[in-house]
Order: C-alpha cells, then structure tokens, then sequence
C-alpha cells in the first residue's frame, strides 16, 4: 500500500514539475530559428503553428483541477476550478488503464517505447549485474583468505573504482576494438544489418560477441564497490568470537569464511545489490551511447534533451518503481540474511 | 580439478567467441554502408523530425523538384521542368508544372497531378500531425489541373516571392490510390482544409483517410508508406540501422540521360546509427562502415594524418553554409549601440579559431551569406578585424571610460551608470562554441571587461535566448543558397519569438521585407548586399566562418559526391573501385 502510495506520489511529482517546461517541449518539436531554410513564414505563423501543436498534444487544458489566475500587475488572482477537463486528471485516468501515453516527437505509444528498449537493456545491465555479483562474492572469499595477492588486487580494484565508466568503456574499445591494438571484438551495436541472414547458433555468437565488451564495461565499473565492501565487511567478520572459535573447531580458513562469515558479512552489500535493480531497468547510457547500442538509457536521455516528456516521465515511473521494488527487495533479503530482523507490519 | 572446471569453461567460451569475433565484416557487393548520429524517429514525409529522416524519405520518395549538388540548384525531379512563373496582379503567382511522363508508382500506374494535390490536401486535413508543414505550404492556394494534358497542373501561390518556386516542388507526393483509394479528400478543396475550423471534427471518412496515413509511417511499421522513390525499406531496427535495397524496376531509369537527382546507383543502402564519434571513426577504420559524414575536425586530421588511415580511405572537405555566430542582447542598455557592439565584434578571433577548431578549413565570412554563394555574398565588404585596441577606442568613442583594474563603465542620463560585464552563453556539449567563448573571454580580460561564460544544455539555452536571460551566445545559423527570409531572426515581428538579439529597425524590417518579397533573384541578390552591409555596421549578429564539411569514405568506392548542400554527400552515383588498368610493360 505505501509502496502504491508512493509510485502514485513520484509519478505526480514527476507529471505536474515537466509541466512547467512545456514552451520549450512545444518549440523543440517545431522547426529550430536558427535553420534559415526552415523559415519559410514569419514569426506570426510560427505562433499559430505552435498553438497548433500545443492543441494537438492537449497542452491547452488547465494543467490541475484548479488554478490560480493571474492578476493585474503580476500579483495572484482569484482560483477557478476546472472539474476534470484538465491535463493531470487525463492523463492519471490513462494511467489507471495502463496508458502510459504517446511520444510528443513521434507520436509513438509509450509503453511500447519502454518494452522495445527494455528487450536490450534488461540482457546487457542484467548479465553485467550478475557477473559483478558473482565476481564479487568470489573476489571478497578469495581476499579473505589473505593471499599474497591481496594488497595489489585491492589497490586495483580501488583504481578501478576511481575510473568514470566513460573512461573504462572508451579504454576497452580502444584496447580490444582497434585494429591498431587489438581487433579482438566489435566495435559497436549488436549485430550487423547482414547477420540477419545467419543461422540461430551464428547469430546468437554474434550477439554475444557484441555484448562482450559492453558488459565489460558494466561489470568491471560494479565489481570494486560490492567487492571491497564485502571484503572489508568479512574482514570484520573473521575477526569476531565466533570466527575463533569455528577455526579452533579446526575448519579450514575458507570453511570458516564460507560456512560462517560469509552470511553475516552479506548484510551489509544486500542494500548494494537491491540498488542494481533500478539501473537494471534505467540503463546505462554511457555505455549505450559509446557502444552504440539501443536501449532505456538512450532514450531517456535523448527524451531529456528533446523534452519528450511524456517518454521522460514513463521512464521515470518505470525507473521509481523499480527503485521501490528494489527497497521491498532489499527488505526481504535482510529478513532472509537476518532472521533477528522482523517485519514491522 | 573439480575447482577448475567453471574456469575452464569460461576459458572454452572466451577462445570459442575470440575465434569467431576477429576479424572486421566486409561490405557486400554493391552495399554501401554509412554512419548516422541519430535514428530517424519516424518515416513520415510530411513531418520530417531531423535530418535522417529527410535522407531516409528521399530514397523513398520524390518531390517535383530536389537539390541538385551539382549545380547546387533546384532541378526537376518528378516534374519535366522547372515550374513555369505567371505573375497574377499584385499578390499571386502560377506555377506551371508538367510532370515526367515515365513517372509511375511500383505497380506501374502514372504519378498524376491528383497525386500533387491529394498530398497538399493530406497536408491540412485535420488529425494528422503536419502543423510545420503546413505553415510551410500555406502560401499554395490551389492546384488546378488541366483534363486536356493529363500530366499538368498549375499552383496558384499567395505572394510572388522568387523563392515560391522552389519551395513549391520541395515535398514528397504521395500516391492517391494507395491511401485515399476512395477519393474521400476528393470532396473538399484545398482551401478548405486549409481553413478547417479547430472545433469541427473531422468526419469518419476523413479519420479513415488519416488512419491509413498513420498506419503506414508509424515508426517501425511493417510495411511503410508506398513511394515512388528508387528504394524501400527492407528492415528497420530502431536506433541500430535500417536497410534500403533498390527497386530492380524504378521509373527513374527510364529517363534518358539520368539527370542527378534521378540518379539511384548503389543496390542496397546500410546506415548505421553510432552516437559517438570515437566509436564511427574506429568502426570505419575496421572497415564496419564504408561512409563517415560530418567527422569531427580533430579526428579527420589525425587520420588524414595517419599513413595506413590514407592508405585506405578517402577524404572530403567542403565548405557548408552553416555558419558559427555570435549575437548580441540588444535589449541590454549596454549593448543597445551599433559602436559597443562594433567594439566588442573586434575582440573575436576569426582567422585564429578558424584555425583552432576546423585545422585552418571553412570560410571566414563578412555575412550571413556563404562566400561560396557568389551571386548573393557582399565581397565588397571588408572582413571583421580582430583588433582590441580598435575595440578599445571603439569603446571610448561609444562614451564608455576605462578604470584600470575596475572596468568600464559609462553614464547615459536618465539611465544609471552602467558597467560592460557580460554573460557568454553556448550550447554545452559543442567545443567549437567553448573554444570560441574561452579565446573571447581572454582578449576583452585583457580590456578590464569581465565575461562569465556560460555553457549551457541546448533546450535551456533555447529558453533563455527567448527570455533574454544573456548578453551574448554562440550558436550556428543553418543557411541555404535557396532561401532566404531573415523575418524569424532579426525582424521586429520575431522580437518576442525567435529574434534572441531583440534587434529591429525601421530600415532593417523593410529590407527583410523586401528580400522575401523579391519576384527576381538579381534584386533579391543586390537587396541581400545591403543586408550584409547593414548587419555589419549595425553589428547585432557577428557571422564568425562557416564551417567545413568533413568526409571520410572507404577508397574502395568511387562516385561520392560530396557538396556544400546538406547532408555533405551524395551516395547516389557510388559503387565500387574499379581496379585501375595496369600499365602494358
């Protein structure tokens, strides 16, 4: 119910704050002033154009059930109620029926936007999420045991975790996409207009082969915080009573981190892991957008920039809610890794 | 050993995708493969959203008339000639046109003049999204055709600018018979639909018409829009690439001589969208792309520099007519005098960002008009000096007194004494435009005049140009050596719309007015002089250089064409390199 409650509150939040950006999200449908071969007629045109425009998207309407006129010299007027022949009430009554809308740009229904980029985005964050989570769960019980490689891995991993995943991304093209390096994988999309014409199994290689890199880029840039807080947290671990006294029982080192430490040092990162599941469904556009891939990060961002906000404001709910889905997550995990936590109904 | 095991495996897998992935794909024969930024978004030909899209639609589709890179002119198309011009009274104009008598659709029926109309009537007709299109073709009042010569037709245009001409045959036509196969636009005129009152729905047999039209250019539809263009789309994945193959019987070939614009070599088209210009300039080194227009200065000299690079591929700079500009808030009392802004014109370094940001290419300028466009450019205008001692006299002759460490500063009575400080604005994510604030921030620092530069997001600079939230911005002016009406940027109607500089006069409002009303181009070529001339004395705007176009293609194929018009190229006339003969021992 609260969950419920504070999807509807976002989703409000998010509608009623574009709204107040909505010349701009008009002008940048219309042709740019600055396109000389684009004005073609005055600026008096221009205006019935965007009238026109504003009329269409169903901009015109009074944007709540009620407002306040604007009085003489700027100072507040009286408020008039407009019943529900408003923007909000349309567009939480489409919501309510599972119509997230159109496109501003292409007129295009949103949820379908959301489900053709979700169909990339979900594969590429996902895979890159789950190897960073096994990476990490392996990494930390690896380090726990204090190998001798334990001090240079953490300082690598600390370097890595300083690098922006720009940089990580672009360094790994670069490296592995250059054929003045080394030419060993593709250097952008999924696949090429041509592999349609493949077998299943080849195009599936392809597929992965494209992918290599860009989940690369992903995991690499979300091994070292999970690994280094797992890490620190069994460190703390091994040194508690029950350590001691699980060795002096004559477990083995890794027994004793596996079998014992290893649970109570999960609590810490749960709250980590339950947070990957909104940018599983945000996406990452850095990565999208160097690899050339499709997916919600790019769309979303090429919806900031062009205003398209009923798209921005779908994604926005998609993304809110994944975040709250993430914390009910995250809450029954602890309950699981914990059972001394109890529900608070 | 059983610990290994996963390791292994992962190793198998790495080894398996190492095997296959090495290596670069090779075009297909025949195929040309080109780099977009960005999708297209939609196919629609009437709405147009972005320059993929105009790409896309002129290999599906044909206009009347299309650019000809050439002759960089207006050429017929779908239409025999160019439109013949009867001027009626003071405020009409009939253009004649005849269309080419091999024109067909794919099923072979004749292109017609009905077509010409029902796509203007498709225009206006109420529920479709065209309200730039419309406020573009307005001024075409009706189409009259002529049951004796079934392939004429005349347009009756409101106005009798020299440029209604050309805008009159640049749309793509649409066929009748395919979307309205009933004739339901039939029953109403052109003005009519053009006049359709707001509040009148349209009726069921119009929504029918629309629908279809929706149908066929929803982004991604199976099946798209039928055209009469040399190719169709043959698959489309959304912000990855899409694939046109030629039509293997297309109308155009039956024209002898091909005039270029009919010309359609290439048999099958490829455009890959990559965002990000290190990965399109990797991928075409790995010969994954075969074209890279509009490359980045920086990165096409670095591989104009690399032996191997030109060893493989092939460069092409043209100048466009695009042209980086800096304007004035004229509305500020400090920059409402033409000798200020004068002043402040001389602190910008034309040649030496030239050389910069484009590595010395592109074209210094004394206007808005291309130099490359001879007939229209004033020459006899002398280049903006970069001279900050002059700004500084200029300065003092404008009433402005300089404090040394504490600035200018000038008293103008009834206005408070005012001080030069100014706010720099630019689109953020454009280095030409950073390069171009930084290097004039640093010459007038060393006039004492402080400027606060401020990169911004493109949407909010758009909207604090139109509240006249700065002092000064950089932005390119996209031009055009077809049309030119100045009334959006620079004319007192524009003023609380699209006119950011807020500058108008008298004089200048009549000079726009009559470049746009010119009926002939040796007038409208002597008015737009007087337009530069004025522009610079008045300085609301200081045109920098138009920039180049830069053009990196794969030397295995010949025949691109590249051009000052946009997008840069041509693909029309490429195929593959012929090896050349090897010399006879």
């Amino acid at each position: 119910m609260r969950t419920g409650l504070a999807v509807w509150a976002l989703a409000s939040a998010v509608f009623l704050l574009s709204r107040h950006d909505l010349d701009t999200a008009v002008r940048l449908q219309l042709p740019d002033a600055v396109d000389l071969a684009a004005a073609r007629s005055g600026p008096a045109a221009q205006r019935a154009t965007q009238l026109a425009v504003q009329q269409r998207l169903g901009l015109d309407l009074p944007l709540f059930y009620a407002s306040r006129d604007s009085g003489p010299r700027g100072h507040a007027g009286q408020w008039r109620w407009h019943g529900s022949r408003n923007q909000y009430h349309r567009w939480m009554a489409d919501l309510l029926r599972g119509n997230l809308g159109t496109s501003f740009r292409t007129g295009t229904p949103i949820a379908a936007s959301l489900g053709h980029a979700l169909a990339y985005t979900l594969p590429l964050t996902g895979t890159a999420a789950l190897l960073a989570v096994v990476g990490a769960l392996v990494l930390a019980q690896r380090l726990a045991a204090r190998p001798w490689w334990q001090r240079p891995v953490r300082l690598a991993l600390v370097g890595l975790h300083a690098l922006p995943l720009f940089v990580v991304a672009l360094g790994l093209l670069l490296i592995f996409a250059n054929p003045e390096v080394l030419a060993w994988f593709p250097a952008y999309g999924l696949d090429q207009p041509a592999d349609g014409e493949l077998g299943v199994w080849s195009r599936l290689a392809v597929y992965a082969q494209h992918l290599v890199l860009p989940v690369a880029a992903l995991a690499l840039t979300a091994l070292p915080e999970l690994t280094l807080q797992l890490d620190a947290a069994l460190a703390h671990e091994l040194r508690t009573g029950y350590a001691t006294t699980a060795r002096a029982k004559g477990l083995a080192e890794t027994a004793v981190v596996r079998h014992h430490a290893l649970r109570n040092a999960l609590l810490p990162i749960i709250a980590q892991i339950a947070e990957l599941l909104p940018t599983l469904v945000a996406g990452a556009v850095v990565v999208e957008a160097v690899f050339a891939l499709p997916g919600m990060g790019r769309l979303l961002a090429e919806a900031a920039a062009t205003r398209d906000y009923p798209l921005l404001v779908g994604g926005v709910l998609l993304t809110g809610a994944a975040r709250l889905l993430a914390l009910l997550l995250a809450d029954l995990l602890y309950l699981w890794a914990d059972p001394r936590i109890r529900w608070q109904a | 050993m059983k610990q290994n095991f996963p390791i292994r495996i992962l190793l198998a897998a790495a080894i398996l995708l190492l095997s296959t992935s090495c290596g670069t794909r090779r075009s297909q024969p025949g195929s040309v493969r080109t780099r977009w930024v960005h999708d297209p978004e939609t196919l629609d030909p009437l709405l147009l959203p972005n320059q993929s899209a105009i790409d896309a639609d002129y290999l599906l589709h044909v206009g009347l008339l299309q650019a000809d890179y050439n002759t960089h002119s207006f050429a017929p198309a779908l239409a025999e000639a160019l439109p013949s011009v009867q001027l009626i009274g003071d405020s009409l104009m009939n253009l004649g046109y005849s269309l080419r008598p091999a024109a067909t659709w794919d099923n072979g029926q004749p292109v017609r003049p009905a077509d010409v109309e029902f796509t203007l009537k498709l225009m206006f007709c109420p529920g479709l999204p065209n309200e730039t299109a419309r406020n573009q073709y307005r001024f075409i009042r009706a189409v009259h055709t002529n049951p004796k010569a079934p392939r004429q037709f005349t347009m009756v245009c409101q106005g009798q600018a020299v440029e209604h001409a050309q805008a009159s045959g640049d749309f793509f036509i649409l066929s009748e018979a395919a979307l309205d196969p009933r004739g339901q636009l039939r029953r109403f005129t052109l003005a009519q639909l053009q006049h359709w009152p707001a509040t009148t729905p349209p009726d069921s047999e119009l929504q029918a018409v629309t629908r279809r039209y929706q149908a066929g250019v929803a982004p991604l539809a199976p099946r798209q829009l039928p055209g009469c263009g040399p190719y169709q789309l043959v698959k489309w994945e959304k912000d990855r690439y899409l694939r046109f193959r030629r039509k293997p019987q297309w109308w155009g070939d039956r024209v002898r001589p091909t005039p270029f614009v009919l010309q359609a070599r290439p048999r099958q088209l490829d455009y890959l969208i990559i965002p990000d210009a290190a990965t399109a300039t990797l991928a075409l080194r790995r010969g994954d792309l075969d074209v890279y227009p509009q490359m980045p200065a920086r990165d096409f000299a670095r591989l104009r520099a690399s032996p191997t690079a030109r060893a493989e591929l092939s460069f092409y700079s043209t100048p466009s007519h695009n042209v980086v500009t800096a304007g004035f808030n004229t509305r500020r009392p400090a920059l409402a005098d033409a000798l200020t802004r004068r002043a402040l014109s001389q602190c910008f370094d034309a040649a030496g960002l030239l050389q910069a940001t484009q590595q010395g290419a592109g074209q210094r300028t004394v206007g808005l008009i291309s130099p490359s466009d001879h007939a229209n450019y004033n020459d006899s205008l002398a280049f903006l000096p970069f001279d900050p001692n002059g700004a500084a006299a200029l300065l003092r002759q404008a009433g402005w007194q300089r404090t040394t460490g504490k600035g200018w500063f000038r008293r103008k009575a009834p206005a408070p004494r005012q001080q030069l400080r100014l706010l720099m604005r630019y689109r953020s994510d454009e280095e030409t435009f950073a390069t171009v604030a930084l290097q004039f921030q640093a010459t007038t620092a060393g006039l004492d005049i402080p400027v606060t530069l401020q990169p911004t997001e493109a949407g909010a600079l758009s909207t604090a140009l139109r509240a006249g939230d700065f002092d000064l911005y950089v932005r390119v002016l996209r031009g055009n050596p077809f049309m030119f009406n100045f009334t959006p940027l620079l004319h007192t109607q524009g003023v609380t719309e699209s006119n950011s500089t807020g500058f108008s006069t008298p004089a200048s409002d009549r000079l726009i007015e009559a470049i746009a009303a010119a009926n002939s181009k040796t007038e409208r070529a002597r008015l737009l002089r007087r337009f530069q001339a004025l522009l610079q004395r008045e300085a609301p705007l200081v045109p920098l250089f138009f920039l180049p176009n830069y053009i990196v293609a794969s030397n295995k194929l010949q025949g691109l064409r590249v051009s000052s018009l946009k997008p840069g190229y041509s693909l029309m006339g490429v195929g593959p390199r012929r090896p050349s003969p090897t010399p006879a021992p």
